[in-house]
């Protein structure tokens, strides 16, 4: 082996992978090789002079000085440390902002068209040019009548109540109408009749 | 350790600061003894080091969890000190100038413990010797030299560092190694 071949094998040899057979050709070479043994050995003690060298620490407070230097917490983890610290009025406020955001959206959702909601649409005549919704006389609406976008004019029965969302209830002298009557025109109308329903259903024995 | 790492990483990015002064606490030394052996300068090697933490924090939304923090932040550190040491190439001798005073006081406070004077200066005039062979390399060797001998990493950790291909990082090293042994053979 020339002396070439066996500085860059001592290199292998050094980062640890030479493989068998080089190694032992190396080691053999390194044998009669004065030179090549010096020179491997200067490499090893300089290796061990570096890793020698003492460790260094940081300043003591180093990690204050690195924390005094961050860029103040900004407002909006802030808000979220403090939702961390109050989990319940978290859920709570999340819970509200979402009731309301859906309610307000089922009321913009829905479009100018006029909607009715019965059981007995068989008894109704519906104009949709004056998108008033008839109960004639004689007829029997069982259940509740819900009128969107449209008035209601009440001639006849309901066995229910009577909704006119965005439109008025008429009410003629020959009807009859057993539940309640209600004309909804602004959001917030919209809004406190759901949320009557809403506490009608979780409260079932409320007046 | 690489597990509770993970853990404090995760809580770091979401803004927990605590976790992050726990990541300081256990980089702060290594970090310190890179920018320390890369400039020779305590007080510079201390501003690279806050500095390297800082970018850590800002940059922590974009630090990739399937790689190693300490690649991640042994990168931003070795950066940082290649950085400076292209800028500040001018003035470089007299830093090293500055650099046996400076010196001198840090580590007789660190060898005072069990050592008699003569023994603490005999190792002092080594540590400079060293340290001035170090300095003498290019930073893209002396870099490779340290990340290898003093901080203990592997070929493979370096190569994930530097992003560099593995036979790059054995070149440097041997040429590295040879530049070194020419300082130092006769110590």
């Amino acid at each position: 082996m020339e002396c070439r071949e066996s500085r860059l094998l001592i290199h292998e040899f050094l980062d640890g992978d030479i493989d068998e057979l080089a190694n032992r050709r190396l080691q053999e070479h390194l044998w009669s090789c004065s030179e090549c043994r010096r020179h491997k050995h200067e490499l090893q003690k300089t290796i061990a002079l570096v890793q020698s060298t003492s460790h260094v620490h940081a300043p003591a407070d180093f990690t204050q000085r690195v924390l005094a230097q961050l860029p103040a917490p900004t407002k909006m983890n802030l808000v979220s440390l403090w939702l961390k610290r109050h989990p319940f009025i978290a859920a709570a406020a999340v819970f509200l902002l979402l009731m309301t955001s859906s309610l307000v959206a089922s009321w913009f959702e829905s479009d100018q068209m006029l909607q009715v909601s019965s059981n007995d649409f068989d008894q109704l005549q519906v104009d949709r040019q004056r998108k008033v919704v008839v109960v004639p006389e004689g007829a029997v609406v069982t259940g509740d009548l819900i009128v969107r976008n449209g008035s209601v004019e009440v001639q006849g029965t309901v066995e229910g109540n009577v909704v006119a969302i965005d439109g008025k209830v008429f009410t003629a002298s020959t009807a009859q109408i057993a539940g309640d009557v209600e004309s909804i025109e602004a959001i917030i109308d919209w809004i406190w009749y759901q949320l009557k329903n809403i506490g009608n259903d979780l409260l079932p024995f409320a007046p | 350790m690489e597990f509770v790492e993970k853990r404090l990483t995760q809580r770091a990015k979401r803004g927990d600061r605590e976790a992050f002064a726990e990541l300081v606490e256990i980089y702060k030394d290594k970090i310190f003894q890179l920018a320390y052996r890369m400039t020779g300068n305590r007080q510079e090697a201390e501003d690279i080091a806050q500095e390297t933490f800082l970018r850590v924090f800002a940059n922590l939304h974009s630090y990739d969890e399937s790689y190693k923090f300490s690649t991640w932040i042994y990168r931003i550190a070795t950066n940082l000190c290649i950085d400076r040491s292209r800028k500040k190439r001018p003035d470089f001798s007299l830093d090293q100038e500055a650099e046996g005073t400076e010196g001198l006081d840090w580590y007789s406070r660190l060898s005072s413990n069990d050592k008699t004077p003569e023994q603490a200066v005999m190792t002092q005039e080594l540590q400079d010797t060293v340290q001035g062979a170090l300095s003498q390399l290019s930073p893209k060797y002396r870099s490779i030299m340290i990340l290898r001998y003093i901080e203990d990493l592997s070929l493979q950790e370096i190569s994930a560092v530097l992003q560099l291909p593995i036979t790059t990082i054995k070149t440097r090293i041997h040429r590295g190694r040879e530049a070194l042994r020419n300082k130092l053979r006769f110590m």
